[in-house]
């Protein structure tokens, strides 16, 4: 019999609940995010404040939530930008071949030479902080990882007898690419990102961390572990927390990911 | 006689390019006449493969004369655990071929689908199975309808039984010949076992090195053999039955 698959349904429940808690994020917060509040400096977790305030006195649940979407909102971006690209190069450079293909790969083993992060950074010294700009600068890291990917599933199937048969029977390249090839590369895909998300994440909260991602005005979670750095052991919950919940929702993703994978491998 | 459907004189052909640029073909010439199911034989490596796909029009690297009087000829493979794209349903890969031949309504195919099914022994049911819920006979029988159901005349079979077992190879031989006479077919059927070319097939040619060595019926060839290498194959496949 089919064993239990736990990371599917730990996976699900997980990415469930943190989809939950920053839906919510965008709807409603118990006070305004950055309102400070001179009587709550410092205040730890209590029943008024869930997460506890920082040396301002703003809400750390409130910003939790908001910061929470922010980078949610950051990483499905940078997700959408470089799988998006990435799939069409790499599905094309895979089933086409050739020069074109030997050049673009190499371009982008020169782009995964460096630490992702690093690049990012010299993007944006040179454009300027900002949401769309981390978008920008970390979409365009993430072609290569995604095009090596996916080129690698295409050269799999691009010989099978089932394209060769497709192809005489006059099926054009795109549909081939699109219809009769790509549906098998999805257990592969979704492994691939799940993986990029949990990066886009962390690369997100890196950069804002460093102080070149987000502005003030719209914290994500790396902003608010930048910010709390300097109290880490006064006030530690404004630092618990906001990782906390960067921790669960990477964790919920790698699991429903890792599950998605086992379970469609099994069928297919 | 009629106009032959394929007619390969004086052929070569190459594979690789540069230095590594290796002849496969030398000087092949045949025929195969409407309603003829002509086999090729020959180990591996001996060109015949190559000789399909040059049929197929899927090999650029050739000189002499190569006439095929068929529209989109079609194969059907060895393997059909391959052949058959194992996310789609069955259904969708027999619309694949009509939906290609440019039938835009979806009624009109599923009609002329369900038309083909009873004739490759299939049944509706399983139209809403994948590939992996059939059986290695089912496959291959989903393969050649799939090969037969835009209307080409002439099919190339690569070894469409050798990865069954023995029961299913003389049902699915069977259905080749019932087809072939129902629908007015042309086989090029390339094997490598020559007791299966022996059941289906009016004339044989024997490649050897990227050459015919040998050609003629199917009885001539067996009973009396000329060319040593004819000899020393047929000699191979009897100590093996």
């Amino acid at each position: 019999m089919k064993k239990k698959n736990w990371y599917l349904t730990i996976g699900c429940v997980l990415t469930a609940c943190m989809l939950i808690f920053i839906a919510t994020g965008f709807l409603w917060t118990p006070y305004e995010p950055s309102a400070m509040n001179a009587a709550d400096r410092g205040t730890g977790p209590c029943a008024q404040h869930l997460f506890g305030c920082d040396s301002y006195g703003r809400d750390i649940f409130s910003r939790t939530l908001e910061g929470a979407g922010s980078t949610l909102t950051i990483a499905l971006a940078v997700l959408a930008v470089g799988a998006v690209s990435g799939l069409l190069i790499g599905a094309l450079c895979g089933y086409y071949g050739g020069g074109l293909d030997a050049l673009i790969m190499r371009l982008c083993d020169a782009i995964a030479a460096f630490p992702s992060v690093l690049l990012a950074m010299v993007v944006l010294a040179v454009t300027g902080p900002g949401k769309y700009n981390v978008i920008g600068a970390l979409g365009v890291l993430f072609i290569p990882s995604f095009a090596r990917l996916v080129r690698g599933e295409f050269l799999k199937y691009r010989d099978r007898d089932f394209v060769l048969s497709a192809k005489l029977m006059g099926v054009s390249d795109c549909r081939i690419i699109f219809v009769h090839i790509l549906p098998n590369t999805w257990p592969v895909l979704l492994s691939g990102l799940t993986i990029g998300f949990n990066n886009a994440v962390l690369a997100e909260a890196s950069m804002s961390y460093l102080g070149i991602g987000v502005s003030a005005q719209e914290p994500s979670i790396g902003y608010m572990l930048k910010d709390a750095q300097a109290v880490l052991f006064t006030l530690p919950w404004c630092t618990v927390f906001p990782a906390l919940v960067a921790v669960l929702l990477i964790l919920g993703m790698g699991l429903l990911g890792e599950g998605l994978r086992d379970r469609m491998g099994v069928v297919s | 006689m009629a106009e032959p459907i394929v007619r390969i004189s004086h052929l070569n052909s190459w594979y690789g390019r540069g230095k590594g640029r290796k002849q496969v073909l030398r000087d092949v010439s045949i025929e195969l006449a409407p309603g003829e199911v002509l086999g090729i034989v020959g180990e591996s490596g001996s060109g015949k493969s190559t000789l399909a796909k040059c049929v197929l029009g899927m090999v650029t690297d050739i000189t002499g004369e190569l006439t095929v009087n068929s529209r989109r000829p079609q194969m059907v493979f060895q393997d059909p655990y391959g052949s058959l794209n194992p996310v789609k349903m069955v259904g969708w890969i027999l619309e694949e071929p009509l939906r290609a031949a440019g039938i835009k309504d979806k009624r009109e195919r599923r009609r002329r689908v369900e038309e083909f099914l009873p004739l490759v022994g299939l049944e509706g049911e399983h139209l809403s199975r994948k590939p992996a819920q059939l059986s290695g006979g089912q496959r291959q029988r989903v393969a050649i309808a799939a090969a037969l159901i835009q209307g080409s005349k002439l099919i190339v079979l690569d070894e469409p039984v050798s990865a069954l077992d023995v029961t299913l190879q003389a049902q699915i031989l069977r259905l080749l010949s019932d087809l072939k006479e129902e629908l007015g077919l042309s086989y090029l059927f390339i094997s490598h076992d020559l007791a299966v070319v022996y059941q289906l097939c009016d004339r044989v040619a024997v490649m050897s090195g990227g050459g015919i060595v040998e050609e003629g019926d199917v009885d001539e060839i067996y009973d009396h053999p000329k060319h040593e290498y004819t000899k020393k194959l047929l000699a191979a496949s009897l100590a093996l039955d």
